[in-house]
């Protein structure tokens, strides 16, 4: 199961970091062919659309490292018995989220059939939208698989901020401020 | 009715650890159900693939990157070289290096968290060494890191840009005079710091020293000079300006310094795409708390019941100083911005305010908010590197956090200080 997990762990990492490089490079290569005064009709549509795929499958590796952003003080400081029933109920409305778009998204792919970009008529919209049915599904077995170790984080409660996490010699990821 | 029922709902999803982009796309879908039937549902899909397309976000990956790069090519560590030969002789001067090299790293990145991570791990553990109290090496790193979000480019200005509708570029330049005038204060402020507990003198001044780490690090000072110049210059877009502080880095950190290390770059890219990805969904989740909102005409309805209170926007910057301070404690900086700002801007154009110098104001208000705990991640960050107590840092913090505070009133209620060089480029 940790084998399973550090491999698609892997696979997401390397997506990310395959579109983050992609996009960087659109956006420069674009910058400098305007400057140069050959503009790419494309280039705003297809970096935007670059950067919705940097976000779903992004959010689908933050909710397997848990790093989305959220407030957990309140429910850490709950009775145990609470504490799991309101884990429990937090975990079912972020994935039946999930899947209601899941399940709208592909609804819209189908309503998108034969759509194209503006800019770029040889690339169809459902390819480009179907980010959201994928990512949304990624996110849900994300979430499930680090279940698990969130739930052992629960029952074991509230941890000392400077014992365990005082010790990390690099600091966790954070939300860019 | 409907409306008391999502903010009741969204704090209580919140409470129970909902991650708070999530929870707002959950009240604003059951609002979207209740008052307008299932057959709405298709636009969930499409809302929340559209609030991902926001072209002039593109600007949070970038300078992401391009702090990564810099992070894991030595630029930091000349920088500190540089600034610890400029200032080292005078007496806390590792303090104001420390000062020092925030504001330049922010000039770079963006994020506070990515400039507490740049600097904090190397200058820490040194001032540690030179016999300062970890506390207040936690404390000057992490009130520095969050006054540089100030300094262009800045991340939070980036999303109050396109959250106000409002000029990125033109909030960039309000920033640096209140920003400069942050980090002379602070450096103040350590230096009266070191005089009362006697701290040490770093290096003694030597020109030959300042000349060769100048030297050294003069390419790394060419990254603002590009990024900047061509931002304000009008050359490039914020976005593109973002696009070009990367390949600068990478030009500089790979082929110049010849220092890249590609395995410290990987993880690096990851998380920045994390990070961007986190800021990201609750920026998709808002559009579809925005298009409910918007129906419901909301800012509109709060704007009027604000006016009805006063009409003066000294009062009303200063109910939105206190509201914004108050949820600075519990939220994060984006998540604020995201969910407040389009709330309160209907209200901003109604009393006359203008909206660049509004931008200054919460970015300032959540750069305290990163410094108060609950949820202080810039603070955590720090203390995690110095492996310091949250409080015993937070008690030391209290002076930086006060210096913060008088810089937000000076921009608050001089709105020259900010908006003096607006005026000068584009007035």
């Amino acid at each position: 199961m940790a084998r399973l997990r550090t491999a698609f762990e892997r696979l997401l990492e390397s997506i990310l970091i395959f579109l983050m490089v992609a996009l960087t490079v659109v956006v420069v290569v674009a910058v400098i062919y305007r400057k140069a005064g050959a503009s790419f009709a494309w280039y705003d549509e297809v970096a935007s659309i670059m950067l919705a795929w940097v976000t779903y499958y992004g959010a689908a590796l933050a909710a397997l490292k848990r790093a989305h952003i959220g407030f957990d003080g309140i429910l850490m400081a709950a009775p145990l018995p609470w504490r799991l029933w309101l884990a429990a109920l937090a975990e079912l409305c972020v994935i039946g989220f999930f899947v209601v778009l899941a399940w709208t998204g592909m609804q819209v792919l189908y309503v998108l059939e034969g759509d194209t970009l503006v800019s770029l008529p040889q690339v169809s919209v459902q390819w480009t939208q179907s980010v959201i049915p994928i990512g949304a599904v990624l996110f849900i077995i994300c979430e499930l698989t680090s279940l698990p170790a969130y739930w052992r984080r629960l029952r074991a409660g509230p941890v000392d901020p400077d014992g365990d996490d005082a010790d990390r010699d690099t600091p966790p990821p954070e939300p860019a401020r | 009715m409907t409306l008391i029922l999502m903010l009741v709902g969204l704090i209580a999803l919140i409470a129970i650890n909902v991650p708070i982009g999530i929870a707002l796309a959950v009240v604003a879908v059951v609002a979207m159900v209740l008052t307008q039937g299932v057959y709405i549902l298709p636009n969930v899909a499409l809302v929340m693939f559209d609030g991902a397309t926001n072209f002039p976000l593109l600007a949070i990956p970038m300078f992401i990157l391009a702090g990564a790069i810099m992070n894991s090519s030595g630029i930091s560590r000349r920088l500190i070289a540089f600034s610890s030969a400029l200032l080292g002789f005078i007496r806390g001067g590792l303090a104001m290096v420390n000062i020092a090299v925030s504001l330049f790293f922010a000039e770079i990145s963006g994020s506070a968290v990515a400039d507490v991570a740049a600097t904090g791990s190397i200058l820490i553990p040194a001032m540690k060494r030179r016999g300062y109290p970890r506390a207040f090496a936690a404390a000057v790193t992490s009130s520095s890191a969050s006054l540089a979000i100030i300094i262009p480019p800045s991340i939070p200005m980036i999303l109050y840009g396109v959250m106000s509708d409002s000029s990125v570029v033109q909030l960039f330049v309000a920033g640096v005079i209140p920003g400069v005038l942050g980090g002379f204060a602070m450096m103040l402020l350590s230096y009266w710091f070191a005089r009362r507990y006697q701290w040490p003198v770093e290096e003694i001044f030597q020109l030959a020293r300042l000349w060769q780490t100048f030297k050294e690090a003069a390419w790394a000072f060419l990254l603002p000079v590009i990024i900047l110049g061509s931002i304000f210059g009008g050359i490039v877009t914020a976005t593109e300006g973002a696009g070009l502080a990367v390949a600068a880095a990478l030009v500089i950190g790979g082929l110049i310094y010849r220092e890249l290390d590609l395995r410290f770059l990987r993880v690096a890219i990851v998380e920045g795409g994390v990070q961007t990805a986190v800021v990201m969904i609750l920026v998709a989740a808002s559009a579809l708390v925005g298009v409910y909102l918007t129906e419901q005409q909301v800012p509109q309805k709060l704007a009027a019941a604000i006016l009805t209170l006063t009409e003066n926007r000294y009062a009303v910057l200063a109910i939105l100083n206190v509201f914004f301070l108050v949820i600075g404690l519990f939220l994060h900086s984006a998540a604020a911005i995201i969910l407040v700002v389009p709330v309160v801007m209907p209200l901003i154009n109604a009393v006359g305010i203008d909206p660049v110098h509004f931008g200054l104001v919460v970015t300032l208000n959540l750069a305290i908010g990163q410094q108060t705990p609950p949820v202080a991640s810039v603070l955590i960050t720090a203390c995690s590197i110095a492996k310091a107590d949250i409080w015993e840092v937070s008690k030391m913090n209290i002076s930086f956090i006060c210096t913060l505070f008088a810089i937000l009133m000076l921009v608050t209620y001089v709105p020259a200080v900010p908006m003096s060089l607006v005026e000068l480029f584009y007035g």
